[in-house]
């Protein structure tokens, strides 16, 4: 698996020649990235130093880069706000549950479709193609999941998205692209097609299955358009639901235990931060999986 | 797999039976599928015809379609409905200037990345570069709206530099450009990974001629590496056609979420924040109405992807369709 991602082209070769040094074009290639980079993170850090500066220390300081004193109160009281983990609890069962369904549906269809020749597979690709190029757009997509009533149920936040047209013409690109000895062989010693699925693609196609599910992983860890438009009571509401809460009336949406030293801004970043710190520790290794998707899905698709 | 199932027809006598049967456990694994896209892209499908009735909750949508049809008056009210046109020229503004400033910052940024030679650097950069793209528009916004705001730093800077208060959240043209930048930190990393990876795949024979000719680095990049990236840019653009009239409603919604100015959210009001807040946020306009508006949007969308096509193999690219 590891050998395979290394291939990609993507950092592998130098093209510029036997004789090129390193000189003054380097240099301000290097300035221009370090900057660019720079900018990512400002946004991150500043909001971060905001977060644990104790107001006393926010209010004198005007230009805040660093603080002396650290006070970690604004994410205690984030950390006991019950609103927070109620989402969080929403978010997790999506990100397991809708997860796994979301893999299980896509990657049968992906591999139904990747099969060539039998009864029906043209009319099926057609269909979902045209679904690619049309839609029926919100207003007729809101009516039809209230007739459903699936409104303010937590099945809306999953149902709906079993199958994500992008990925599963990704998954099937590459269950094509593997050798079709396998499947003769396999068919030979007598494997139906369910066999040959579980038993000889499955395994082959980890590293994609991992890609597809980091896609949809991300995709419920931040979802919030589904429960916005569907469920407004706060047991149902996501971690990104609850967040968007906090910073539109942050007032009302979470106590200030201790006006005195929390500031409103450094609860909103903690609350912020609470969502995101988890992807930060986890992207950095899991960015190389993010790229074999797209970089298969770009040259097959 | 083609060639087993030819022998199959020949020895089976090929008939519709037959072929089912051979592939019983594949059309059992689609069903879902079937399933699915009839429940959630076609039924929503039918739903357009209510762009062409009133709807009424007793009757439902079938029911309204058939018992309330009123012809093209929606379509007409629409045309005649200010809010609406000023809505789709917005959109058209905010979703073309979209469409040109994310390419252009993704084959910048793709550009630079592929010229770096610091092996370590390049991975640190394209790690930190690329990860904004998997945050939500609700943190992205927040920190911005927090960063810019009066009492932000940024602000601070520029007053204690003997500076005016940034206007951004309260001038429309400003806070478009926001939108822009906003959307280019966010995704210009990680559009660039697709140009990086066909760089990597312009053959190296081209840059070795170059190099004996005595070419420099910039004629390098002119004359072969973006000529390389055409036909993926061409393919890439077209694709993003389709997406102008969206112009992204989630990074409105949430940008515009804790202002309170009317002129700004005015001037960033497009399509879909427009359907959302007149049929679902407020019942101000009939359902039947905003669908009409979704279904204009839908079908120019079509046509500006095959026209951008039809233009695209006119100049002897290649396309989609």
């Amino acid at each position: 698996m590891k050998s395979k991602l290394k291939r990609l082209p993507l950092l592998s070769r130098d093209k510029l020649g036997p004789s090129s040094k390193f000189g003054g074009f380097d240099v301000v290639l290097f300035i221009i990235l370090l900057i660019y980079a720079l900018l990512i993170i400002f946004p991150f850090y500043y909001l971060f130093i905001v977060s644990i500066t104790p107001h006393n220390i926010y209010a004198e300081t005007p230009f805040l880069l660093w603080t002396p004193e650290i006070s970690f109160d604004s994410y205690k009281a984030v950390f006991t706000e019950s609103k927070i983990w109620n989402g969080l609890g929403i978010t997790l069962i999506l990100l397991f549950g809708g997860t796994a369904y979301q893999l299980f549906f896509t990657v049968i269809t992906g591999y139904a479709l990747s099969r060539k020749g039998w009864f029906g597979q043209n009319f099926v690709m057609n269909m979902i193609i045209v679904t690619m190029f049309f839609g029926g757009g919100l207003i007729p997509y809101y009516l039809l999941i209230e007739s459903l009533n699936m409104k303010d149920t937590i099945w809306v936040m999953i149902i709906p998205g079993a199958i994500d047209t992008f990925n599963m013409l990704l998954i099937r690109n590459y269950f094509a692209s593997l050798p079709k000895e396998l499947e003769e062989s396999a068919r030979i010693d007598g494997a139906n097609d369910v066999q040959i699925f579980v038993k000889i693609f499955l395994p082959l196609s980890l590293p994609m299955l991992a890609t597809i599910g980091l896609f949809f992983a991300v995709g419920n860890w931040n979802s919030w358009y589904n429960g916005m438009l569907f469920n407004h009571s706060n047991n149902l509401k996501t971690l990104q639901q609850v967040l968007q809460d906090i910073i539109v009336n942050q007032s009302s949406a979470i106590p200030n235990p201790n006006q005195a030293k929390i500031t409103p801004e450094s609860l909103k970043v903690a609350a912020i931060f609470f969502t995101i710190i988890p992807m930060m520790c986890f992207y950095p290794f899991l960015q190389r999986f993010f790229i074999k998707g797209i970089v298969v899905g770009a040259i097959k698709g | 797999m083609e060639k087993v199932l030819i022998k199959d027809r020949q020895s089976f006598k090929y008939s519709l039976v037959k072929r089912v049967k051979a592939s019983k456990f594949l059309i059992l694994m689609i069903i879902p599928a079937i399933v699915y896209y009839v429940l959630f892209c076609y039924v929503p499908m039918y739903g357009v015809f209510l762009s062409f009735a009133d709807y009424s909750i007793s009757k439902g949508v079938l029911g309204s379609i058939f018992e309330n049809w009123v012809g093209f008056d929606n379509f007409i009210f629409i045309f005649n409905y200010p809010k609406f046109t000023e809505a789709f020229l917005n959109t058209l503004l905010i979703g073309s200037l979209k469409v040109v400033v994310s390419f252009l910052g993704a084959v910048l940024v793709a550009l630079l990345i592929n010229e770096i030679r610091m092996r370590f650097f390049k991975k640190a950069v394209q790690i930190i570069v690329t990860f904004p793209h998997f945050l939500s528009w609700v943190v992205v916004a927040s920190l911005f709206l927090m960063l810019l705001d009066k009492t932000g730093i940024i602000n601070k800077v520029i007053v204690a530099a003997g500076g005016q208060d940034l206007t951004l959240f309260s001038d429309g043209k400003q806070f478009i450009g926001l939108l822009l930048s906003t959307d280019v930190w966010k995704e210009a990393g990680w559009g660039s990974i697709i140009y990086i990876a066909t760089m990597a795949g312009i053959s190296s024979d081209l840059y070795e001629a170059a190099d004996i000719d005595g070419a420099t680095r910039l004629q390098k990049i002119w004359h072969i590496t973006l000529p390389g990236i055409r036909p993926t840019a061409i393919l890439l653009l077209i694709m993003s056609v389709g997406g102008v009239l969206s112009a992204g409603f989630d990074q409105i919604f949430n940008m515009t979420s804790q202002l309170h100015n009317s002129l700004v959210i005015d001037s960033v009001e497009i399509i879909d924040t427009l359907i959302y807040s007149n049929t679902i946020a407020s019942k101000s306009l009939d359902e039947g109405i905003t669908t009409a508006i979704g279904l204009f949007k839908s079908v120019v969308g079509f046509v500006l992807v095959i026209v951008t096509d039809r233009i695209a193999k006119l100049c002897g690219e290649r396309g989609i369709i």
